[in-house]
């Protein structure tokens, strides 16, 4: 099972945190970029042809921004070009109030089949605060519009004097729109980004508090039946991204357009974050990669565990052992003793107790010392 | 060609800190022409690194200068510097027994100050002949006349013609030149008999072996003499001799009364002990010369390797510092928490403190040094008397008698409207009151017996801060007294800390183990689980703090599946751990161990 990841990196304007690659101030480049990511992903195609690929995640930016026949294009580019099996997910991202009937009609009358939509907060200052171009209302309206649909919702953690009420208000409003996936991720302030001012300022709330937060989510979720199977991730039966768990069983994706980034036959790159840079290099037919790593041996055994131990159901020690060819516990029996009151092991599978997966950063790096 | 002895001057100069020396020393070497004004680096005698950034001389450094006088001869002047640190008192009087006589120095605005004293008596004691001198006269607080009186009240030497000289700038520093050739004795020594030549310096050089910095009393030595020296059976053949002009220049020989080096391929430092007399092998002077007394190492520290593995190269670090440096004193030592390293002994918080910032400097390593603790005596109850210098070695409660702790005895001069607060600082720390002198109106000598263990924490720091700086001080040692001593350990997470211990006083257990439980606190980063830090004398509980567990440290959202980004965050915090301890499954940071000084909230 393989991925394949599409960036749009454009938007109407920009979220105070935000830190990807997304210009609101290049949409005039819309029908260039486009133009070479189709060429891009045919390129790509030619070389992964002996690949199949069972999901597709089209990210941002806000891919909901711009013209569905981009949008359109790049779906029905990406089914020409790879072997893409005939139930693949395929995702969009989608912002409320950038969305209307019609676009949702041609989305899925392409086979999009799961709408993750950037809500973050149901409170309207909040979302002011954020720069965010929707209200509560907006999400409402697009959960509507995607009734009976497949609808994931963004919730963000640690705004300026969020409560963990005000949080569970949130969630409560994106299970009303229909949502049966929820990504819940603590707000990250990037150095470089408005609310890094914040930060600074002591304003956002602090680890501890984002902890407490998180904890009341997680039982808030489970009594709502949601199943927490990633750190950061909450699904009910059956709706888990399969794009995401991908990501987290160390399997393959290919990502097209800028900033994307691909893990391909042991190597991972990743393109240009500049539009002009992206285009320059379609055109004169070279890569737009600016960055490759060969992964192997103990990096790769790494990160197999360190993308494993995310997940709710952790690290097979069988895959690991086809994998890799080494003994598992006994390679790694000083982490496994050291953290071994944080951790589940019977030999057969690894994972985190559920109530330390918010601080595994420390036993994961017990991992990469030894 | 023999030398005219009775054209050699072999002088230091001796001062308290700050009072001009090395400023003297430039003048001189600038005005006998050694070196031009162009060439002139600030102070060159301090050619540590160290020593210019601190403005302190720690080694010794010779130099050789010619002065054509009024009376129209040509003279050769040795000068050795000396530091003026009371901790390096020791290498005072070494240099001290290579001169013949001593420039005083005192500060025209501050008067006798502690080292004044203490560097003086050393210098009489030595049998050399003083010539006093009154610097900063360019200063406008400039009181010579109460200098000199000082000189004549305190000291007993006579100042009347005394040159009042400004070394910054230059004023009547002809007068110090041709002083020296009246004041100070022409060495003597007999040519012809067998060499003796006192190392009262060395150090190691790639190329050529240990170099010695010699003083020839007797005889003459030059390129392929055999020799020895008295301490060692081996025998060297001089590969080079030469002075210090400032720098090493060669020349063909050295003869009595003369200051320079020798050279002759020796790889041991072992084999050429500063102190040590180098005479002839084929025909030996019949005894060696004085001596020095041996420097007893006053405070002691664990030295560690940050990591583990350059303990080789520590240890070479700190026997080539040892090769000049007689009073550092090096032992094995070994802890559970901090793995293999030494022991070492200073002679006082300074000597301490620049010993460790040559290691880190000079060789390139990283160390982890450990609270500072005195030699106590222990008197077991079986009858068995040892030494501990080292806290985790002191035996079970139960086994103990009685424990003696070293005590000093202390000088402090200050302006008297800081009597009561210095008076108070030294109740505090345990001290007890001698005596109090009006040396005149605007100075006191306050004396006290404090035990050495409270003066190597923060006493100077808290002297100064309480006198904003105007207070100086100066001791030694003084024997050992009975006293209540107990270990103090930290435990972390419930296991003790073998690297954290320390010996203290009774009554300031409860006081120091609160304050370093505090400290402890503040340093040591939250970690998976709540980590307790407790203070225990005897297996008794005495303070706690909580370091609590944190509650979040998961990386945020794999953007795109960018994996290399999250590996990148985690191979820097990987480098940040290797830097952390581990106490069974706590892990501190390596400055911790020495943070646990800096905890007296003295105010």
């Amino acid at each position: 099972m393989s991925g394949i990841y599409i960036h749009v990196p454009f938007c109407k304007q920009k979220c105070t945190y935000c830190d990807f690659a997304s210009y609101p101030k290049e949409v005039g480049k819309v029908e260039s970029y486009f133009a070479c990511l189709y060429r891009e992903l045919e390129g790509r195609g030619k070389q992964l042809k002996d690949k199949t690929f069972s999901t597709l995640y089209i990210g941002g930016g806000t891919p909901s921004f711009v013209k569905s026949e981009y949008i359109l294009g790049a779906v029905r580019q990406v089914k020409k070009q790879f072997n893409l099996t005939p139930d693949a997910e395929i995702t969009i991202e989608i912002n409320p109030g950038t969305v209307d009937k019609e676009k949702i009609e041609a989305y899925k009358s392409v086979g999009i089949n799961r709408f993750s939509i950037g809500l973050q907060t149901g409170y309207d200052d909040q979302l002011k605060n954020l720069n965010r171009v929707h209200t509560a209302k907006d999400f409402l309206e697009c959960c509507n519009l995607l009734k009976g649909e497949n609808i994931s919702a963004d919730i963000m953690l640690g705004l300026k004097g969020q409560t963990i009420d005000q949080v569970k208000k949130s969630i409560e409003l994106a299970i009303c729109g229909g949502a049966k996936h929820l990504s819940v991720y603590a707000l990250t302030p990037e150095v470089g980004t408005p609310i890094y001012t914040d930060y600074l300022n002591g304003e956002l709330l602090s680890d501890d508090e984002v902890a407490d937060v998180y904890d009341g989510v997680v039982e808030y979720l489970k009594g709502k039946g949601f199943n927490r199977y990633e750190v950061s991730n909450f699904a009910m039966l059956g709706y888990e991204s399969k794009h995401n768990l991908n990501y987290w069983k160390r399997g393959e994706y290919i990502g097209c357009g800028v900033s994307a980034s691909s893990f391909i036959n042991g190597r991972r790159f990743t393109n240009t974050f500049k539009i002009d840079e992206y285009v320059n290099a379609v055109i004169l037919n070279v890569m737009p990669e600016i960055s490759s790593d060969e992964i192997e041996g103990e990096d790769a055994e790494f990160e197999f565990i360190m993308l494993g131990l995310r997940t709710e159901n952790g690290i097979s020690v069988k895959e690991f052992e086809k994998e890799f060819n080494v003994e598992f516990s006994k390679k790694y029996a000083k982490p496994l003793k050291d953290k071994s009151q944080f951790l589940s092991f019977d030999g057969e599978t690894l994972k985190i107790k559920p109530e330390y997966l918010y601080v595994q950063n420390d036993i994961i790096l017990a991992f990469m010392l030894k | 060609m023999s030398i005219d002895k009775s054209k050699i001057r072999n002088f230091c100069i001796v001062a308290h800190i700050d009072h001009g020396k090395s400023t003297l020393a430039d003048r001189l070497m600038e005005k006998t022409g050694q070196v031009s004004e162009r060439d002139m680096e600030d102070q060159l005698l301090d050619s540590m690194d160290l020593e210019r950034e601190r403005g302190i001389t720690i080694k010794l450094t010779p130099v050789r200068m010619f002065y054509k006088a009024k009376d129209g001869n040509e003279y050769t002047f040795n000068l050795i510097d000396t530091p003026g640190h009371v901790d390096f008192t020791y290498e005072v009087s070494r240099s001290l027994k290579a001169c013949e006589g001593a420039i005083l120095i005192v500060d025209a605005t501050q008067g006798i100050q502690a080292q004044t004293l203490a560097n003086a008596y050393l210098a009489i004691d030595n049998d050399l002949e003083i010539m006093p001198v009154i610097n900063k006269m360019d200063l406008l607080s400039a009181r010579p006349d109460d200098a000199a009186m000082e000189l004549e009240e305190i000291l007993g030497i006579d100042a009347t013609d005394a040159p009042r000289i400004s070394a910054k700038t230059g004023l009547n520093v002809e007068d110090v030149l041709e002083q020296i050739i009246h004041k100070i004795p022409a060495p003597k020594g007999d040519d012809s008999a067998p060499l003796k030549a006192l190392i009262f310096d060395s150090y190691y050089d790639n190329f050529k072996g240990v170099i010695c910095f010699v003083r020839i009393m007797d005889g003459e030595v030059k390129q392929g003499t055999r020799i020895k020296t008295f301490m060692s059976d081996k025998q060297f053949d001089v590969t080079e001799v030469g002075v210090f002009s400032p720098k090493m220049t060669a020349k063909d020989k050295l003869s009595a009364g003369e200051v320079g080096y020798i050279a002759a391929s020796i790889k041991s430092i072992e084999d050429t002990a500063v102190g040590d007399t180098i005479t002839e092998a084929s025909r030996p002077a019949k005894e060696p010369l004085d001596g020095y007394k041996k420097a007893l190492p006053m405070v002691f520290s664990g030295v560690f390797p940050l990591d583990g593995s350059k303990f080789n190269d520590l240890k070479d670090a700190l026997l080539k510092l040892k090769l000049n440096d007689a009073a550092l004193s090096i032992e094995p030592d070994n802890s559970a928490a901090l793995g293999f390293g030494f022991r070492c002994g200073f002679l006082g918080l300074l000597h301490m403190d620049v010993i460790q910032e040559r290691i880190e400097r000079e060789f390139d390593l990283e160390i982890i040094t450990t609270a500072p603790s005195v030699s106590y005596k222990v008197y077991k109850t079986d009858g068995e008397q040892f030494s501990v210098e080292n806290p985790s070695r002191l035996p079970p409660t139960t086994e103990i008698d009685y424990m003696e702790e070293p005590i000093i005895k202390a000088s402090i001069f200050t302006p008297p409207e800081y009597v009561g607060q210095i008076m108070e600082l030294c109740q505090y720390k345990r001290g007890v009151y001698k005596d109090m002198v009006y040396l005149d109106k605007t100075r006191v000598e306050l004396k006290y017996i404090l035990p050495l263990n409270e003066i190597i924490y923060d006493f100077f720091d808290s002297l100064k801060s309480r006198t904003k700086g105007y207070a100086s001080f100066d001791y030694e040692p003084c024997g050992y007294q009975k006293s209540s001593l107990v270990k103090l350990d930290m435990l972390l997470n419930g296991e003790v800390c073998d690297a954290l211990s320390i010996i203290v006083h009774k009554d300031k257990a409860y006081e120091r183990g609160r304050q370093i439980a505090e400290k402890l606190k503040d340093v040591i980063p939250r970690q998976m689980f709540e980590i307790p830090i407790q203070a225990a004398v005897g297996g008794k509980i005495i303070a706690r703090e909580t370091v609590k567990a944190f509650r979040k440290d998961v990386l945020a959202k794999c953007y795109g599946g960018d994996v290399t980004r999250k590996k990148k965050l985690l191979e820097k915090q990987k480098e940040g751990k290797k830097k952390m301890r581990s106490i069974g499954t706590v892990e501190i940071p390596s400055e911790a161990f020495i943070s646990i000084l800096k905890t007296d909230n003295d105010n």
